[in-house]
């Protein structure tokens, strides 16, 4: 019974999610505090129309990064991977959803008032990109499942589950149908 | 050491008691049906640059403005446009789920000729030799567009027939343009100004014209109200929708409506309340109530209901003449609050009721209704996007799915106002399509281009100086600089709404009250058009979403 309690909870969590590099070392706090990129929305923008365009792309990076900023092997990578030929940093999106999930940062976050931190976490103040971890059965991230495999002692940010917008919701007294996300 | 047969029991029982505790099998649970759902077989949107696009909606006459959301220039979602001057951010149920009927299992892909596997050359083919050996006859479900100019065009150089097929809200305006002689497409309802609507069966809050045009009126100056600013008097053997929600409902039996007309007529001519003398109807009021099963005092009492609130404007489902004819008594034909007519000089066009015997061939638009039954034994050429099942055309060739195609949208049958609107073609056809227009001109090159229209039109509306254009901002035209930028703005979604209609009384003369048209009644939900099929997700809304809007106190 010891053998298979510590299996379950040490080895098998180990087994079950594949470990990924980013394809850069992006360092955020070096964006916030060299270049004054002080807010999130200095480039992961939401729209006037309500439109969240996620991750920037790659003609943002440009506008400071057309030629190398630095001699550090990114640096390198990424003016002369992807800005020069302008092919798009192919990131692995620790949030991202199912097709079929409609989620808008604009009503969140405008609306509701919620902060980025309150589902992100303090992300933007990291100094190294995360490894990306990704369940190897179902595909999805690991920061969408919620790091704590018991549930215990969970960090509000962790996790980005239906169950994890419902718990949210519940606590807020905001009512949201099959169709408000499901659309 | 040896391990006994005991020991292994206990060994497995503790093993299976360990894993149970631990997150090994409910996580496996959880992570397999997860898995499930994303069989590599279930169609996924691409991924892709998430942007917005407005145009207008195509699928019927209406031209909603509509706001889709695109990813990897593939709409993913559609919502009302809340700025659109005709339909106000309202959508029916099916254009919320338009982006979805283009991928439709029945969406026609291929030729088909007497129900087998052909060639768009074998149909040029056999379309060309039909112009050659006789006469001909193009129907078109939606007169006033580019598209249609290329039709009439055809017909005019092949000594053909140009023909439309008009919706039940044309259809009831159509006994004031035989009376004025004035094209059904130039009339229209001006009720933003009228105080009373007496509806004999037209479904106003379920689909009726363009959808968002009543029900906004209605949820600002009527819903919830007991004495409301607008009243609507629906008259309807069923508690429709519509009926539910009017001001006063008046049951009468079926297909007697036209009875009642009569009736409300005798009582307006007889106790002189309206300044008209005549005609009178045959119908006494006695045989009137017999007929509806209404009272003779409540045909009275209605008619002063009517009378209590003006200006009123009486609004049929269809051609009936004989209801037509109370809004001539009343004096609202060519009233403000009334029947207008809009700016424009539009022709008088044949409605597609009898085709000549003589006709060789009968090609039929994708905007025609698919169960309109084609009255000819001459070889049928069927354009569709979607095939209903059971029809008998000789030919069925696929054509251009929603927002396929760029086409234009002229104004919406019932509106006040000229309108004008394009619908760029904003998703790529998904099987190898052609519209009449792209047919017909492959057959004779000198046809009208639709772009070239649509081109011609902006100019013409941008030398009118007349009229808004309605995009992010209202924009008066004569603050338009060039007529290539005012055709921009509707390539991006924008509407351009003419003047006021022009006042002055459409001349309506009736020598007698004029006969019952017993109507085909048709209750749909929108009923302007309904393609063959269905998208899934328009069945889902319809059913779990409460898509009418709520009365103004009551909105979130």
């Amino acid at each position: 019974m010891g053998l298979a309690l510590i299996t379950g909870w040490t080895a098998f969590p180990r087994a079950l999610y594949v470990r990924r590099e980013q394809p850069l070392q992006f360092q955020h706090k070096t964006h916030s505090e060299k270049s004054g990129l002080t807010q999130c929305d200095s480039c992961h923008v939401v729209g006037s129309d309500g439109e969240f365009n996620g991750i920037a792309r790659i003609e943002t990076c440009a506008g400071c990064h057309a030629e190398k900023v630095g001699t550090s092997k990114a640096e390198a990578t990424l003016v002369d991977s992807y800005i020069k030929p302008s092919r798009e940093t192919p990131w692995l999106v620790y949030s991202r959803q199912p097709a079929n999930v409609w989620f808008s940062h604009a009503i969140h976050t405008r609306r509701a008032g919620l902060a980025c931190t309150d589902c992100h976490g303090a992300y933007g103040t990291s100094d190294q990109p995360k490894v990306y971890e990704q369940n190897r059965i179902s595909g999805y991230s690991r920061d969408v499942e919620g790091h704590s495999m018991s549930g215990l002692g969970r960090a509000p940010h962790d996790g980005m589950k239906m169950s994890d917008c419902e718990d949210c919701h519940r606590r807020r007294k905001v009512e949201v149908g099959c169709l408000g996300c499901h659309k | 050491m040896k391990v006994s047969r005991r020991d292994l029991l206990i060994g497995g029982a503790g093993a299976i008691a360990g894993l149970v505790l631990s997150p090994v099998p409910w996580k496996l649970l959880g992570d397999s049906s997860i898995w499930t759902q994303n069989f590599p077989w279930i169609p996924q949107p691409a991924r892709g640059p998430v942007e917005t696009k407005y145009s207008a909606c195509t699928l019927c006459e209406a031209g909603c403005g509509i706001r889709l959301r695109m990813a990897a220039k593939c709409p993913v979602g559609i919502t009302g446009v809340r700025s659109h001057p005709v339909s106000q951010g309202a959508l029916c149920a099916l254009a919320f789920a338009a982006h979805q009927l283009n991928w439709h299992p029945r969406r026609l892909r291929e030729v088909r000729h007497a129900g087998h596997a052909a060639s768009w050359a074998e149909a040029q083919a056999a379309f060309r030799k039909a112009c050659a050996e006789g006469p001909i006859a193009i129907i078109d479900g939606r007169p006033g567009r580019a598209a249609s100019s290329a039709f009439e065009a055809f017909t005019r150089n092949h000594h053909g027939s140009y023909q439309v097929v008009l919706s039940a809200e044309s259809q009831a305006l159509s006994p004031y343009a035989r009376w004025s002689g004035v094209s059904v497409a130039s009339l229209g309802y001006d009720m933003e100004n009228a105080r009373t609507i007496v509806s004999f069966g037209a479904p106003l809050l379920d689909g009726w014209g363009t959808p968002g045009r009543f029900t906004r009126l209605w949820s600002v100056r009527a819903a919830g109200a007991a004495d409301p600013q607008l009243r609507l008097i629906q008259i309807e053997p069923s508690l429709s929708r519509t009926a539910a929600r009017a001001w006063r409902w008046i049951p009468v039996r079926e297909a007697s409506e036209a009875a009642l007309a009569a009736g409300l007529a005798r009582v307006l001519l007889e106790e002189h309340m309206v300044n008209a003398k005549g005609p009178m109807p045959q119908l006494s009021l006695a045989e009137a109530a017999a007929a509806t099963g209404l009272s003779t005092e409540a045909i009275h009492d209605l008619a002063h209901t009517m009378l209590e609130n003006r200006p009123v404007v009486v609004i049929a489902a269809g051609d009936n003449p004989a209801i037509a004819a109370l809004n001539v008594l009343l004096g609202t034909v060519g009233a403000p609050g009334g029947i207008v007519r809009k700016r424009g000089d539009v022709p008088v066009q044949i409605a597609a009721g009898s085709l000549p015997s003589s006709l060789r061939a009968v090609l039929v638009d994708s905007t025609v209704p698919w169960e309109f039954s084609i009255p000819t034994d001459a070889e049928v050429f069927r354009f569709a996007a979607w095939d209903g099942g059971g029809n008998k055309a000789g030919w069925l060739l696929p054509a251009p799915g929603f927002l396929e195609e760029l086409t234009d949208v002229p104004t919406p049958p019932t509106f006040s106002r000229e309108t004008y609107a394009v619908a760029l073609n904003l998703v790529a056809p998904s099987t190898e399509v052609q519209s009449a227009a792209q047919f017909l001109l492959k057959i004779n090159p000198t046809l009208p281009v639709v772009k070239k229209v649509i081109q011609a039109r902006c100019e013409e509306i941008f030398r009118g100086r007349k009229g808004t254009v309605y995009g992010e901002h209202a924009v008066a035209v004569t603050k338009i600089d060039s007529a290539q930028h005012l055709e921009e703005q509707l390539r991006q979604g924008a509407v351009w709404v003419g003047d006021a209609p022009s006042s002055g009384k459409l001349q309506c003369d009736l020598k007698e009250w004029p006969a019952e048209n017993r109507l085909a009644r048709t209750i749909n939900w929108a009923t302007a058009w309904v393609p063959p099929v269905f998208p899934a997700l328009g069945t889902k809304l319809y059913q779990e979403s409460n898509l009418r809007e709520l009365p103004a106190g009551r909105q979130g």
